[in-house]
């Protein structure tokens, strides 16, 4: 297979924002070639857009295609949209990878795109629905806080995990966000805020959970040959790993704290990329809700089995600790415009591998991972690495 | 209403837009079904049009326990989809050794526990565009 690295990334800003479901393509899009310059719309041969529901929010399919033409791309090698709930934007990465790792293109746009606050509010939320099983989940009424809601309960029965320790992950990734000036939500946040925000689903409260997020980020991969004739500083695909354990909450494990299909995704990751949780210096991880951060601690191998709320408690997953998690404010802070955030976090990892994360920049960053998941059951974990100095 | 219809979240449930509709003609009659494998023996939950473990094309409608008890759950008191009203119990409980997501009803969310007994009821819910009533299996504290 031959080497693929990321040249080029772009985000636009998050939020509820006064701007259509074109106008965030367009932002991303743009963002993204103004950081490489050496590539104009024409020289990309492939697209792939992670997009969830334009069907019910924008009242559009073909997504790529409309995609292609907003941004002036003529896709000749490869034209796509991957639909896989909130891990749609890594899905994308992945077959942008293999189809350059392959030989079959040497350039090619990853753009994720979501816009969710649309038609209203109301509908927004039952919209959520559709990435459940509509026959045996959705119908009574479900979204993805009770679902996560389930595994907090588990871990704090099991390992004594605190409502403190989970609310100090909201507190961690508000105060990220309060660096990024691209994030939803600006204004950072206290524990006694977190702790006293509204209930959404025992025991997870309002700022223990993503929030409902328009916003659009995109990727340019490139072959070997492409990415050096680009930049001096590509930042590498190191290792890849997906895996699926269920779709259904009654098909997962029956203990919901454990996770083992993103234990497996990750080992299929390190493996490739020969390298241990021990190497990681920067991680953006899927906090859609604060446990899901905690509980990808563990699975990850960022710590032992059931310590993760001492490991955030200790500072250990932040600036100063064994691996900085979500620096750019995860999905908590950021926000979770579902096609866009696994673009968003190849895209911090990005500027974070390159030394170009300004105010929130980990020090000396040279190896990061993306975690992104879809529900409990799916997890998709990528590793980059900077050149070799 | 007729607004978000256009976004019906139930399932389809009579014969002429399910194969699983048995499952649905159950629950009218107040019984929880699911399907057992005529090559393996095997029941599955939910029901299935095929077992994925032996291959064997032929499944059987049995009767699951009315009886359980409660694996886990959660209250969500905020943020539930139009036209769900709040609290809602939602749990995972343990019946015939399956599995079954619900929602509890008449619970109080403050004496909820896990190992909690409880007992199936079917739930009505709104009619297809049709006319044919639908309905959900619901389960209640037992005690
Ligand atoms: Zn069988």
């Amino acid at each position: 297979m031959r080497k693929v690295a990321l040249v080029g990334a772009g985000v636009s800003k998050f939020g509820v924002r006064k701007a259509s479901y074109r106008d965030l393509i367009w932002e991303a899009g743009k963002a993204c070639f103004d950081a490489v310059p050496g590539v104009k719309p024409r020289d990309v041969e492939g697209l792939v857009v992670g997009s969830v529901m334009p069907e019910r929010t924008a009242f559009q399919s073909h997504i790529s295609s409309l995609a292609a033409e907003a941004l002036g791309i003529r896709p000749g090698a490869l034209s796509a949209r991957t639909e896989h709930m909130c891990a749609s934007g890594t899905v994308g990465i992945r077959y942008a990878y293999a189809f350059i790792a392959a030989g079959l293109a040497d350039l090619v746009m990853v753009l994720g795109v979501e816009k969710l606050n649309q038609p209203s509010g109301d509908e927004a939320i039952l919209n959520m629905g559709t990435g459940v099983d509509r026959e045996w989940e959705a119908a009574f009424g479900l979204t993805a806080p009770p679902c996560f809601a389930l595994a907090a309960q588990r871990h704090m029965a099991e390992y004594g995990t605190t409502e403190e320790q989970l609310a100090l992950v909201g507190v961690k990734n508000h105060t990220h966000a309060s660096k990024n000036p691209n994030a939803h939500f600006g204004k950072g946040a206290t524990l006694d805020q977190v702790l006293c925000s509204r209930m959404i689903s025992t025991p997870l409260r309002l700022f223990m959970c993503s929030p409902i997020t328009d916003g659009a980020a995109a990727v340019v991969l490139a072959s070997e040959d492409r990415a050096r004739d680009l930049t001096d500083r590509p930042v590498w695909i190191r290792g890849t790993g997906q895996a699926l354990d269920g779709f259904q909450l009654t098909s997962l494990h029956e203990d919901y704290a454990h996770w083992p299909a993103l234990r497996r995704a990750a080992g299929a990751a390190y493996r490739m990329a020969g390298v241990t949780a021990a190497d990681v210096d920067v991680a953006e991880v899927h906090d859609c809700f604060a446990i899901a951060e905690l509980i990808a601690y563990e699975e990850l191998g960022f710590c032992a089995k059931g310590e993760a709320g001492p490991f955030v408690a200790a500072g250990r997953s932040d600036y100063g600790g064994d691996v900085v998690v979500n620096p750019r404010g995860g999905l908590i802070g950021c926000g979770h415009p579902l096609g866009a955030t696994g673009v968003a976090q190849a895209a911090e990892i990005f500027v974070q591998l390159r030394n170009e994360a300004g105010a929130r920049q980990v020090p000396d960053a040279a190896l990061g991972l993306t975690h992104n998941n879809s529900g409990m059951g799916e997890h998709v974990v990528m590793l980059y690495g900077r050149e070799a100095a | 209403m007729s607004y978000f219809r256009a976004v019906d979240p139930f399932p389809l449930e009579s014969p002429e837009q399910t194969r699983l509709a048995a499952f649905y003609a159950g629950l009218a009659d107040g019984r929880l079904t699911t399907t057992r494998c005529t090559g393996c023996d095997r029941t599955a939950w939910p029901p299935r049009l095929f077992c994925p473990e032996c291959g064997a094309d032929g499944v059987e409608w049995v009767d699951l326990p009315r009886e359980g008890t409660v694996h886990g759950f959660t209250v969500q008191e905020t943020g539930l989809p139009a036209g769900f009203p709040a609290p809602r119990v939602f749990a995972i409980v343990t019946v015939g050794g399956h599995r079954i997501f619900t929602v509890l009803l008449d619970a109080d969310p403050a004496r909820v526990a896990v190992g909690q007994p409880v007992r199936f009821v079917p739930l009505a819910i709104d009619p297809d565009s049709k006319g044919n009533p639908r309905w959900l299996p619901a389960f209640t504290p037992s005690a």
